[in-house]
């Protein structure tokens, strides 16, 4: 009898053990704030690169600063991120603030699922608001919808050629090329062969797992991706005309290595392997330590008659079912103050994420910013308001810009891939 | 008296009725649960929640247009599974696994008999080779496929730069529409030819050494003995051997996710990184879901066929 009850206590202790270790490990993360009115936000960002020293410093910065409000940062994986957050907004355990994709357009999933709140109120020229004309026209453009703001910049971007100053040299280039017919040239001139083996490649074009550069190609050109109404516009003569140009430059000169991912090219230029490459500002964190003599020039003039590129951003966006509204839009504006700003130049190598900040005496001990910078006017987002952006952009358009790399037909190519556009996009085929 | 029953379990050891008159009966049935059931517990329950529950959830997902993002699924019966049918992606990767698994199945078991045959003398030379062949087993997948991924690379890989010494082009195995799959297959059977090994290893010092020293006896050769003793005798462990490659070869995705990410063009997408960028790239969970059923339909019956095929006697 005492035996049986001794190994029945036994069982039931371990299955104690087992339940108390499968259930929850302690109170939520994203309570509302202490009894002493302090408020704590939650917040899940996906800056695991380079740049995340700076930006948990800033969350230091704020909480030092902030004595009702206290920032609680989880840096995790971007594909963490977008397993669990829609889950985990959805459920009302998501974090009061969190940075969902480093593509634009993804947030519109979220928005139209009511995962998120609109921001509005953070522009205004208000305490804890910023002007609304600082923002720049691409990124105010790309979070607000419906007439409402949903997200803020966590940071902003646009990318430069890069060259490699003693390749130059060695070619008889004096300058960066400053039209596209220049750039297509020198590349040429920078391809170095030995037979059949390519020695130096006169840029590095990544076609995937990156942001977009072809499409700086087909901008300068006169073409698009998608037309004003979000419909493909891969079919129009000037984007035809501009893949055309650029797929037989590497099939027939062997400008760039075919099929390279972001850091393959990264590392191509890295290597001296490459001459050129179009880049944002984080690549400098790469490029100085290699010992690369390398320059910066803003994208080449095409027959647009203006410099384009690439615009980048990461969106920071606020919990639908957030109880700390208040103390969010408090951060937000925080974040997007000048002399925050002027860290992140300074420390992270991101231009500004307003307009306003032109001649900040804080810029000047960043020295690569102010050429970024004044590439913002120019910048554009690559399928802004696509909601279901990995989709087209890794079922359809860099497979067709990959397929054309490697000698498919340009214009059936991407007439094909328009089609599937449109069926995406919910646009007519 | 009888003392009521309070527990689980009955009295065992109480006080024997005395009276005249049987003791009255409760009326109700008295039950107990075997010890053994309660230690039980704990793991079935993990197993309940973690593995049954999930399975569960997943075929009925399959049934939905579940997105990880919308708080309504409806009910679609199989819609998903006749999208998968005209989905040209699914059948590429189908195409691919199927592609991948005939090749490393076999040389991953052929490479790894062939190991062990000549490993299996226990000589400290040998032991120190076997090891060496082990070892890619035990490493992560994932960390191996960015060292062969930098091997290959056509600007700084040092296989590349082998190949072009010799006067050989310049092939960009992973950027390669032609080369990338079979260079992926190369560094799937160069992970796994060790566990194949080892299984083999573990199987020859169980062959009786009267067995063959009959075959010598009976004038057998070193090839006659390997074709007629040995190998019939490693039946069962190559058995083993197969299924165990076969279930981890359709379920390839970690080394092909690092190395190539399905690339170049689809080349080296497999079922798993398809079901993977469905699933989570796309939040097509409810289609996910549906591809991953077909993934387990698949591998049960390609390992009943294989159990089926290579049994030799009813007890196998």
């Amino acid at each position: 009898m005492i035996r049986t009850k001794a190994v029945l206590a036994g069982a039931a202790l371990c299955a104690a053990a087992a339940l108390a270790g499968c259930s929850s490990s302690g109170p939520a993360s994203t309570a509302a704030g202490s009894g002493n009115g302090m408020v704590t936000l939650t917040y899940w960002s996906g800056f695991t690169g380079g740049d995340q020293a700076t930006y948990t410093a800033l969350i230091k910065q704020f909480n030092a600063t902030h004595k009702n409000i206290k920032v609680n940062m989880t840096v995790q994986p971007w594909d963490s991120i977008a397993q669990k957050l829609p889950e985990a907004m959805a459920t009302g355990s998501g974090p009061d603030i969190a940075t969902p994709d480093y593509n634009v357009g993804t947030i519109r999933q979220y928005i139209s699922n009511g995962l998120l709140a609109p921001i509005d109120q953070l522009l205004g020229n208000g305490t804890n608001q910023i002007p609304a004309s600082v923002l720049p026209p691409a990124v105010k453009s790309a979070f607000t919808v419906d007439g409402h703001l949903y997200a803020a910049p966590a940071n902003w971007a646009t990318l430069e050629l890069y060259y490699n100053k003693t390749m130059f040299a060695r070619a008889g280039i004096t300058s960066p090329p400053t039209t596209m017919a220049q750039l297509e040239s020198d590349a040429v001139k920078l391809t170095v062969k030995s037979g059949s083996t390519v020695k130096q490649y006169g840029i590095a074009i990544a076609d995937h797992s990156t942001i977009a550069m072809w499409p700086i190609f087909i901008w300068a050109n006169g073409g698009d991706i998608q037309t004003a109404n979000g419909c493909s516009a891969l079919d129009n003569p000037k984007t035809v005309q501009a893949v055309s140009t650029w797929a037989n430059l590497i099939a027939k000169d062997n400008i760039t290595q075919v099929g390279l991912a972001g850091q393959d090219a990264d590392n191509l230029f890295s290597a001296q392997k490459a001459a050129m490459e179009i880049n944002g500002p984080w690549a400098t964190g790469e490029y100085t330590p290699a010992h690369v003599d390398y320059g910066l020039a803003p994208v080449p003039t095409g027959a647009i008659g203006t410099t384009v590129t690439t615009a980048s951003t990461v969106p920071m966006v606020l919990n639908a079912k957030s109880p700390n509204k208040a103390a969010a839009m408090t951060f937000f504006a925080w974040w997007l103050s000048k002399p925050v700003q002027a860290y992140l130049a300074e420390h992270a190598g991101y231009p500004p994420s307003r307009t306003d900040m032109t001649n900040y005496p804080g810029l000047s001990k960043a020295p690569f910013v102010a050429g970024f910078s004044a590439q913002s006017p120019y910048a554009r987002f690559y399928l802004p308001t696509v909601a279901n952006f990995n989709n087209v952009d890794t079922n359809i358009i860099s497979p067709a810009i990959q397929a054309v790399e490697r000698g498919a037909n340009v214009a059936s190519t991407l007439k094909s891939a328009g089609s599937q556009l449109n069926s995406a996009v919910n646009c007519p085929s | 008296m009888t003392p009521p029953a309070t527990g689980l379990t009955p009295s065992v050891t109480g006080a024997r009725p005395t009276g005249r008159t049987p003791p009255a009966r409760s009326g109700r049935k008295r039950w107990r649960v075997a010890p053994g059931y309660l230690f039980l517990f704990p793991s079935a329950a993990i197993l309940l929640v973690f593995v049954v529950y999930p399975i569960a959830q997943s075929l009925w997902m399959s049934l939905h247009n579940w997105s990880l993002f919308s708080s309504s699924h409806p009910f679609v019966g199989l819609a998903n599974y006749r999208t998968m049918w005209h989905d040209p992606r699914f059948w590429n990767a189908l195409r691919n696994t199927a592609v991948y698994t005939a090749v490393v199945v076999p040389g991953q078991v052929g490479i790894g008999l062939a190991l062990a045959v000549a490993l299996q003398r226990n000589s400290l030379v040998n032991k120190f080779l076997r090891s060496v062949f082990f070892f890619p087993v035990i490493s992560a997948l994932a960390t191996m496929g960015i060292v062969w991924k930098f091997l290959l690379d056509p600007q700084i890989g040092i296989i590349t730069h082998l190949l072009v010494s010799v006067g050989l082009p310049d092939i960009g195995f992973l950027q390669s529409t032609t080369w990338a799959l079979p260079a992926v297959i190369a560094v799937g059977i160069w992970k796994s030819a060790g566990f194949s090994m080892v299984i083999f290893l573990a199987a020859l010092q169980d062959i009786p050494r009267s067995v063959m020293e009959a075959a010598i006896v009976d004038g057998a050769g070193p090839w006659p003995r390997f074709w007629r003793v040995t190998l019939p005798m490693l039946r069962q462990s190559a058995l083993f051997a197969v299924v165990i490659a076969t279930i981890t070869s359709m379920q390839l995705f970690d080394q092909v996710y690092v190395m190539t990410s399905g690339g170049p063009l689809f080349h080296t997408d497999t079922l798993v990184t398809y079901l993977y960028q469905v699933g989570f790239q796309d939040f097509r969970s409810g289609y996910a879901a549906a591809i991953s059923w077909v993934l387990f339909l698949l591998i049960l019956l390609v390992s009943m066929l294989q159990l089926r095929l290579f049994r030799f006697k009813e007890t196998d």
